[in-house]
């Protein structure tokens, strides 16, 4: 209305960079796609063109949460709960890591009822799933898996893998506390924090909704659940 | 996803048409070549949304995928908007909405105005395949359902929603939501209010709470809904469309500041929608917020490009707010709305060749420029209305326009002709005639109008408290601004009698009298003012003849 037109709001030049940096990493990831189609096999496998895309996911990711994070600190961050079925919507965040895993030779399975309709933002939880999904990748042997189901009143998503796990001090009320950025291993814990801020936005009735890491779970690696009420 | 569905999904892939749009010419091609390797065979692209809507004239698209942030032109939500607003994209067809980030730059808008799926970018062709898949199964679906929506032929839809949910299906939610959309459309509140009911038995969802707020306002129950809505906004921020019925219920229930409070929270949340910005201005005009006034009908002009909403009534209805905000002033203030007004009537004039515009336009001007004492523009003005009004055969907003005018510039005269002249045209419309009559009651400005008000207010607690020579005063004073008005002339009637009933009256006190009650004889009998009217010329002529008599 009455604004200084000289002296831009910070959220929208934050949201439209996004916006920009967005379309530039769609294109990145779609020539990627064509290059690596006219690619000879044995450059395929050769791995450079999975680390070419797995950093441009991290960087979408990263871009998610950032945005994400501003919103929360600045209360402009809300959810948009909505009905989805669980299945598509697990087989769409594994879809963007085909490539990714298999030239790693790490075989991703889902785990979920064909109809299973779960209550939640799609995007935000897309979001949190491939941010564990992309740091999974990275700490597991040689499997991952996607598992959903409900558990009472919850929906449940849990990602599960066969490596070292997490460290002990990280299962400990992951999320509630930003520990600041971490520049030897480059974990921010970033990640944690608006997994688990995204996880309390999801209310119904007194529930709210949960993170949590252990190790152990089928595979023996890590295992990362968010529960939704 | 079933495996069957799936595997005859390239076969359906090559049978549907697309049409990409996005600003991106880049970003259009490499969408079209990942929906090429799915098979399709018919892709139409665009750059921008008017050739969008262009495009979706003369072709039937099944699929719009359409980007949302489109640089100057129209959003992804203002092209969706239009193509439903012609009925351009029917129920069958899908669109689908290509976002940054859908959190916060999308706000979820009227039902009509929502997409049938969203995708975010980055796109890349594995994630995009699995989104169509499921999006075209679904339509595959349901297409008999929509089919029979695109018809308007709500019962069978009705039966088909009915067998779906009783099949089992996987879209039975979608079902139920359509199904009970379908009752409140027909008029079948109670089934609609059952859906509703059952479904938030089980778990607080967004669009059932809704549902059940607007199957309550529909049958009146005012109250009820109010705390629908208000249960709704507490839990979704930004659902505008529930502040939008929460403001309706109050309007209904009469509580108009309460609405106006409201509905600024939707614009402040959802600025670009421009029916509800001016639903917004008109809230203020009649609250006589003049400031809330202009900034939503600013909100309207500006937001009004490149929308099925722009039209000549945005920028009259602001300048018309404007020249209130300027009359009865030389101060800075008044002198800066006078040129926001002149500025925005210049505008209007161009921008829209129709006489009417431009007459309406004129008789503004004529008034603005008579608030700032610049008798000369506002006769030039005025000439120009004339020159382009034909009295006989005027329509009834441009004429309560002229004689609003008229009055201004002191030809009562005429003014009460082109009035009465207009309520025998439409004697049968009842806003028409209540606007007219309005007129009638206080021909002037809103700020005298205002004023007029304030004072008649101060007399009547003077005359509670007893002092009738204050209230007599101050009605005196009220009656400078609006020297028709019936409850004023007649309050001070009455006060005058009731201090009469210790002092006695001269000749000159009665006359006077006489001349209060004449102010108001333009009165027809059906106002509300008339009974009061009567009454009191009677208690007057009594004591005309009484003092006669000594």
């Amino acid at each position: 209305m009455t604004e200084d037109p000289l002296k831009p709001d910070f959220s929208m030049v934050m949201a439209s960079s996004v916006h920009d940096m967005k379309n530039s990493l769609s294109m990145l990831l779609h020539s990627l796609e064509l290059i690596s189609d006219e690619l000879p096999e044995e450059m395929k496998k050769s791995g450079k063109v999975a680390t070419l895309q797995y950093e441009a996911e991290r960087v979408n990711n990263d871009l998610i949460q950032l945005l994400g994070v501003y919103r929360l600190e600045n209360d402009k961050l809300s959810v948009h709960i909505d009905e989805h079925y669980i299945r598509d919507f697990l087989e769409e965040q594994a879809a963007r890591y085909e490539v990714l895993l298999s030239s790693r030779s790490i075989a991703l399975s889902i785990e979920c009822e064909d109809d299973l309709i779960g209550y939640f933002d799609r995007d935000m939880t897309a979001g949190i799933i491939n941010n564990t999904l992309t740091n999974a990748a990275r700490y597991t042997r040689d499997k991952i898996t996607l598992k959903a189901y409900h558990d009472g009143h919850n929906t449940v998503f849990e990602i599960t893998d066969n490596g070292t796990g997490y460290p002990a001090a990280m299962c400990n009320a992951p999320g509630k506390i930003f520990k600041g950025i971490d520049f030897e291993t480059g974990s921010t814990s970033l990640g944690l924090y608006f997994a688990y801020q995204v996880a309390r936005l999801h209310k119904q009735g007194d529930q709210v909704g949960s993170i949590e890491l252990e190790n152990g779970g089928d595979l023996g690696g890590g295992v990362f659940r968010i529960s939704l009420p | 996803m079933n495996i069957k569905e799936t595997a005859a999904l390239p076969k359906t892939y090559k049978r549907l048409k697309f049409l990409i749009v996005d600003d991106f010419e880049s970003f259009r091609m490499s969408v079209k070549q990942m929906l090429r390797s799915f098979g399709v065979e018919h892709i139409d692209v665009s750059g921008n949304g008017k050739d969008a809507v262009q495009k979706c004239t003369f072709e039937r698209y099944d699929i719009v995928l359409c980007d949302h942030n489109m640089g100057e032109g129209q959003t992804g939500q203002q092209v969706i908007e239009e193509l439903r607003f012609h009925k351009r994209l029917k129920h069958t067809s899908l669109f689908i909405l290509v976002t940054a980030e859908t959190s916060k730059e999308v706000v979820i808008g009227t039902k009509e105005c929502q997409p049938d799926g969203y995708i975010a970018k980055p796109i890349t062709k594995a994630v995009l395949q699995k989104r169509m898949d499921a999006l075209i199964l679904q339509r595959q679906a349901l297409l008999p359902i929509n089919k029979e929506l695109d018809l308007e032929n709500y019962p069978k839809a009705i039966t088909l929603c009915t067998q779906e949910i009783n099949k089992g299906s996987r879209y039975k939610s979608w079902c139920h939501k359509t199904l009970a959309h379908l009752y409140y459309q027909t008029g079948d509140y109670q089934h609609a209010q059952k859906i509703y009911d059952d479904i938030l038995n089980r778990r607080e969802i967004a669009w059932a709470r809704l549902g059940l707020g607007k199957v309550q306002m529909a049958q009146q129950q005012y109250p009820e809904a109010i705390q629908h809505f208000k249960r709704l906004i507490e839990d979704n921020k930004d659902c505008v469309e529930a502040y939008d019925h929460l403001s309706e219920a109050y309007e209904k229930i009469g509580k108009r500041k309460e609405a106006q409070t409201i509905l600024q929270q939707a614009t402040s949340i959802s600025p670009l929608a421009v029916p509800r910005q001016k639903h917004l201005g008109e809230l203020c005009t009649t609250n006589q917020d003049l400031e809330g006034a202009i900034s939503a009908y600013k909100a309207t002009v500006k937001y009004c490009n490149n929308s099925v909403h722009d039209s000549a009534d945005n920028y009259l209805n602001l300048g018309r707010v404007l020249s209130d905000s300027s009359e009865g002033g030389d101060t800075e203030k008044s002198k800066e709305y006078a040129e926001e007004a002149i500025n925005v009537l210049d505008k209007v004039a161009k921008k829209f060749s129709s006489n009417s515009v431009k007459a309406n336009a004129c008789l503004i001007e004529t008034r603005v420029h008579q608030g700032q004492n610049n008798d000369e523009a506002s006769k030039a003005s005025f000439a120009i209305a004339d020159s382009l009004i034909d009295e006989a055969s005027i329509d009834p907003k441009t004429g309560i326009e002229f004689a609003k005018t008229l009055y201004s510039i002191s030809d009562t005269e005429r003014a009460e002709q082109v009035l009465h002249a207009l309520a025998q045209r439409f004697e049968n419309d009842k806003s028409i005639l209540s606007s007219i009559e309005e007129l009638l009651d206080e021909p002037v400005g809103l700020r005298q109008k205002m004023k007029a008000r304030e004072l008649n207010k101060k007399g009547i607690s003077f005359f509670e408290e007893g002092q009738f020579t204050h209230a007599i005063n101050t009605f005196k004073d009220a009656l400078k601004e609006a020297p028709k008005h019936p409850a004023l002339n007649l309050n001070l009637v009455q006060v005058a009698l009731k201090s009469f009933e210790n002092t006695t009256p001269d000749k000159g006190d009665i006359k006077q009298l006489e001349q209060y009650l004449d102010n108001v004889r333009h009165i027809p009998s059906q106002h509300r003012q008339h009974k009061r009217l009567v009454s009191l010329t009677k208690k007057v002529t009594a004591l005309s003849q009484s003092e006669n008599a000594n």
